[in-house]
């Protein structure tokens, strides 16, 4: 410090100058004095820790008067703050407004009064993550953008499955592992993607896009559970346009605890994470698989085993109803032919017992005409000599010679006189 | 031979019927006996053709129905 030998007043050097400047602002601005800003981050600088500039919001960046601070966040402010803005899904970027709370210091290399910052309002930050969540809601319902998915026709049975992840991570693997262990032909067109982070949002977009051309029964959205951060991506306004675009049915299966995502409410259909995404589709291949196949199958196997069953059945009680049937007509037959038997035996019989008894009647009615047993009785038979039978007084002659035939010989004899019964 | 097995059945039927009603005379006895067991063995052989067809094919439709 010297003295102006002119005007006695005190000349500082630059460093001593700087070393004013920075105990007066201290003394009102400094640590002890810390305050709130509220900026529009207009850039960022990150190595290791954080440099931005915060214009006032809704001012024009051509504006070069506008007044600019220079705020950074030293790592060990940083390095936890980032962590934090990150799984509540928000950034510190270009065009975000955000409240900080520091304390003004003096850069003296370069001359520049910069502001350090110790906090950053994040429920300021979240809040207004949120409603722009809920205005991007609020837009996609009054364009029925929320429905238009939703309304595609789904295939009865989805094998050909489109899909937009990123390949290692646990979503993919509970995605896939899921459609592998189900013992479906499914087949799968992958889109590889970022799912999270800035660039994830544009690769999204563009799988989806691909896909949707590929005629695919349905395309499915994975990823595993993450901060709020992590599944920003999927409340991204341009995947949710892409999504409510595409012709295929779009699945979603986001991991999440909290809100569903803006990509969920888009979808056709959402699972709340990836492997119930997986079992879905896989339930819904099985239940047409049921349905149509295995059912009608069961159905077949039944009906063939009842229609052999009664077939066999009429076959055999045909059988053995023609075998009793036979038998009883031929027993029929042979109690007839018996009973006919018995009854001519017994009418023969009667027939030769008759005829006996007729005959032995003939038998003593003609032994009682017997001529020997008359001559034995007294009788005597005539004849003339030609051998006739004398049987009346006019057959003989008196003088004419006979025979009288006795029981025991024959007599000659002659007629000497006739004489007839009246005399 | 009759092919339609409905058209054998119903043959078959009307035999049996016809000893059931006592119709049939001793004359006939013989001829419809014949007939009969030649329908009987006809639907017989058919049906274990069918039998043989159907093992076949069976385990084939168990399997997609009990989805292997």
């Amino acid at each position: 410090m010297v003295e102006d030998v002119t005007t006695g007043e005190t000349i500082l050097e630059v460093a001593q100058f700087y070393e004013l400047v920075t105990a007066h602002l201290e003394s009102a601005f400094g640590r002890r004095h810390s305050m709130w800003v509220r900026g529009e981050v207009a850039k960022t600088f990150e190595k290791g820790h954080l440099y931005l500039d915060l214009v006032d919001a809704g001012s024009a960046s051509a504006d070069a008067k506008r007044p600019v601070l220079n705020a950074h966040c030293w790592t060990s402010v940083w390095g936890p703050l980032k962590r934090k803005l990150a799984a509540d899904g928000v950034a510190i970027k270009p065009g975000v407004v955000v409240n900080v709370y520091g304390y003004v210091d003096v850069y003296a290399p370069q001359g520049k009064i910069g502001f350090t910052i110790t906090a950053v309002d994040l429920e300021g930050m979240l809040g207004d993550v949120a409603r722009r969540r809920a205005e991007l809601i609020a837009r996609l319902g009054a364009e029925g953008l929320l429905e238009t998915n939703k309304s595609r026709a789904l295939s009865p049975v989805p094998l050909r499955v489109g899909l937009v992840a990123s390949p290692g991570t646990e979503g993919f693997s509970d995605f896939t592992g899921q459609l592998l262990s189900s013992g479906y032909s499914f087949d799968v067109q992958l889109v590889t993607t970022l799912v999270q982070g800035d660039q994830a949002p544009a690769q999204i977009v563009r799988a989806i896009a691909a896909l949707d051309e590929q005629g695919l029964d349905v395309i499915a959205l994975v990823r595993g559970g993450g901060s709020k951060g992590d599944l920003a991506c999927f409340d991204d306004e341009g995947v949710a346009r892409a999504i409510a675009a595409a012709r295929t049915p779009v699945w979603t299966g986001i991991g999440h605890t909290g809100d569903e995502s803006v990509a969920d409410l888009v979808a056709h259909t959402r699972a709340i994470t990836p492997t119930k995404l997986g079992e879905e589709l896989v339930a819904r291949v099985s239940q047409w698989d049921q349905r149509n196949l295995r059912l009608p199958a069961q159905r077949l196997v039944v009906g063939l085993e009842a229609v052999l069953d009664e077939a066999t059945q009429f076959v055999g009680e045909r059988r053995r109803t023609m075998i009793f049937a036979v038998r009883d007509r031929l027993r029929a037959e042979q109690r007839h032919l018996g009973a006919v038997r018995e009854r001519l035996w017994l009418q023969s019989r009667h027939l030769l017992d008759a005829a006996t008894i007729s005959l032995a009647t003939t038998r003593q009615l003609l032994a009682a005409y017997d001529p020997a047993r008359r001559l034995a009785q007294g009788w005597s038979i005539a004849t003339r000599a030609d051998g006739s039978t004398l049987r009346s007084l006019a057959d003989v002659e008196v003088g004419e010679e006979l025979t009288l035939r006795v029981s025991d010989g024959r007599l000659g004899t002659v007629i000497t006189s006739k004489n007839g019964d009246s005399a | 031979m009759t092919t339609d097995w409905n058209a054998a059945a119903e043959e078959l039927n009307a035999i049996v019927a016809s000893f059931d009603q006592g119709e049939v005379t001793v004359d006939e006895l013989f001829a419809k006996l014949e007939r009969a067991t030649q329908i009987i063995e006809s639907l017989e052989e058919r049906l274990t053709a069918t039998k043989a067809k159907v093992e076949e094919l069976a385990p084939r439709i168990a399997k997609v129905a009990e989805g292997d």
